[in-house]
């Protein structure tokens, strides 16, 4: 389709549905006023029945846990399409040197970022950690927490250069992060079915409020869910990462990684 | 904090329309990584503090650095042909 | 004031709906998807925000004070992370494109046709 005939479309329907646009904005409630009941019941019923918190995490990973785990296959969903893309084109090996670029400079990796980028990644990693694992009492959660592992990863690469980064972090290990993630989501939803209760009730102790491990179940939920965040974002990255790499034969010789 | 929030929502307005006004690419990661930091204090004033977190994590370290792996690929791939 | 979280919700959307119609390089289309995403967010929390309430986070307010709406934050979360799992998708299938045809303007591209 020429451009013209696109934008002159897209005009034509702006003016065909700027009219409706406007009539929906007019009927919706003001700003602020609007009070939904089910996020008011949410509020005053859940701390006593759930003893936690974190009202978004509990309905997160127990009143909703049926949505998030069709978000978690979602998440595996992508994922494993964009491995299977990439890999599918350039096969299953991996190589340490970059393609070299024409009329690119090669810039050596100063020590001032590999010193800072080793204690960022360890800063990081642990305050994914920590947001994750405090996910049902404090803003947090597995998703938080697991982008922030995966961030903290990838701040490695730059620290430690590719093929050292690639022995520390591993394929293998990511994808069985994400798998384990999950396939414990699942559990958690399977379990009780099989126990004869509905899926995905809440089947463990439920602890005292704004205690770190209470919840029952949403505790397994949530770290299953930064298990699967954090593997499933390095593993993105890292395929992206290696289709920047040049092949065996491509390297001259005498050239390290 | 009723200014705070109308003022956030228009610095929103204008981040998103910085995104798609920078044609090129490389250009368009750093408007995308201050729409993402834009967007999350539009969170913060909306009382949102998890969403806050993953919209800085996600929105302003992940998605640009995606971008910029992207297009890595891609001059690579045009070096290879 | 009132109606300006709406007015931003659909401008946004109109926005990104332009740069993904008028683009000329693949990689600018999936930042501009990313803009239409942003539209959705504002959308949603605007809907669940509610004066003088805080965060639906009871650890240092006794349950009972005034918060908003904790199930339209719950699906934004969720929303963002996986968002960005498909711009990642989206992003592989743009460099696969390129390997195959060469060009990433949208513009250039034709679709695939059974003798070509």
């Amino acid at each position: 389709m020429r451009i013209r005939f696109r934008a002159a479309a897209l005009a034509a329907s702006a003016a065909a549905l700027f009219p409706a646009a406007w009539a929906v904005i007019a009927a919706m409630p003001p700003f602020g006023e609007h009070v939904s009941p089910y996020g008011a019941a949410v509020n005053a019923v859940v701390p006593a029945a759930r003893h936690v918190s974190n009202m978004v995490a509990a309905v997160n990973f127990d009143l909703r846990g049926l949505d998030t785990l069709g978000e978690e296959s979602m998440l595996l969903c992508a994922v494993t399409g964009t491995v299977v893309l990439l890999r599918g084109a350039r096969g299953e090996g991996t190589s340490g040197s970059a393609v070299r670029l024409p009329g690119r400079a090669i810039a050596q990796r100063s020590d001032a970022t590999i010193l800072v980028c080793r204690f960022a990644a360890t800063l990081l990693f642990f305050f994914g950690v920590y947001v994750a694992l405090h996910g049902l009492v404090t803003p947090g959660g597995g998703f938080q927490g697991g982008v922030i592992i995966a961030s903290g990863l990838l701040l490695l690469y730059l620290g430690e250069g590719y093929a050292h980064w690639r022995s520390i972090v591993r394929g293998r290990i990511l994808s069985f992060l994400e798998g384990a993630g999950a396939l414990l989501f699942v559990l958690v939803g399977a379990i009780p079915l099989a126990l004869g209760k509905a899926a995905f009730r809440n089947i463990l102790p439920l602890g005292t409020l704004r205690d770190l491990y209470a919840g029952g179940t949403m505790v397994v939920v949530n770290a299953a869910v930064a298990c699967a965040v954090a593997g499933g974002f390095t593993l993105i990255l890292l395929e992206f990462m290696e289709e920047t790499r040049a092949p065996e034969t491509e390297r001259e010789p005498g050239e390290g990684g | 904090m009723i200014w705070l929030t109308g003022i956030m929502l228009v610095i929103a307005a204008a981040a998103g329309l910085l995104v798609v006004l920078s044609r090129n690419p490389k250009r368009q990661i750093f408007a995308l990584c201050a729409n993402g930091l834009v967007l999350s204090l539009l969170f913060f004033a909306l009382q949102a503090p998890d969403v806050a977190l993953s919209e800085i994590v996600v929105g302003a370290v992940v998605v640009p650095l995606l971008f910029l792996v992207a297009l890595a690929a891609v001059a690579v791939a045009r070096v290879r042909k | 004031m009132s109606v300006l979280p709406w007015c931003v919700a659909a401008w946004l959307f109109a926005v990104g709906i332009y740069g993904i119609a008028t683009s000329r390089h693949y990689v600018h289309l999936v930042g501009c998807l990313s803009v239409c995403q942003s539209a959705t967010y504002v959308l949603l929390l605007a809907v669940g925000f509610h004066w003088h309430a805080g965060p639906p986070i009871f650890y240092d307010h006794p349950p009972g004070t005034p918060a908003v709406d904790p199930v339209v934050q719950a699906l934004v979360l969720t929303d963002i992370v996986i968002g960005a799992t498909v711009t990642a998708l989206l992003l592989a299938i743009v460099v696969q494109a390129h390997k195959l045809s060469g060009s990433v303007d949208p513009q250039r591209l034709r679709p695939l046709r059974p003798n070509a």
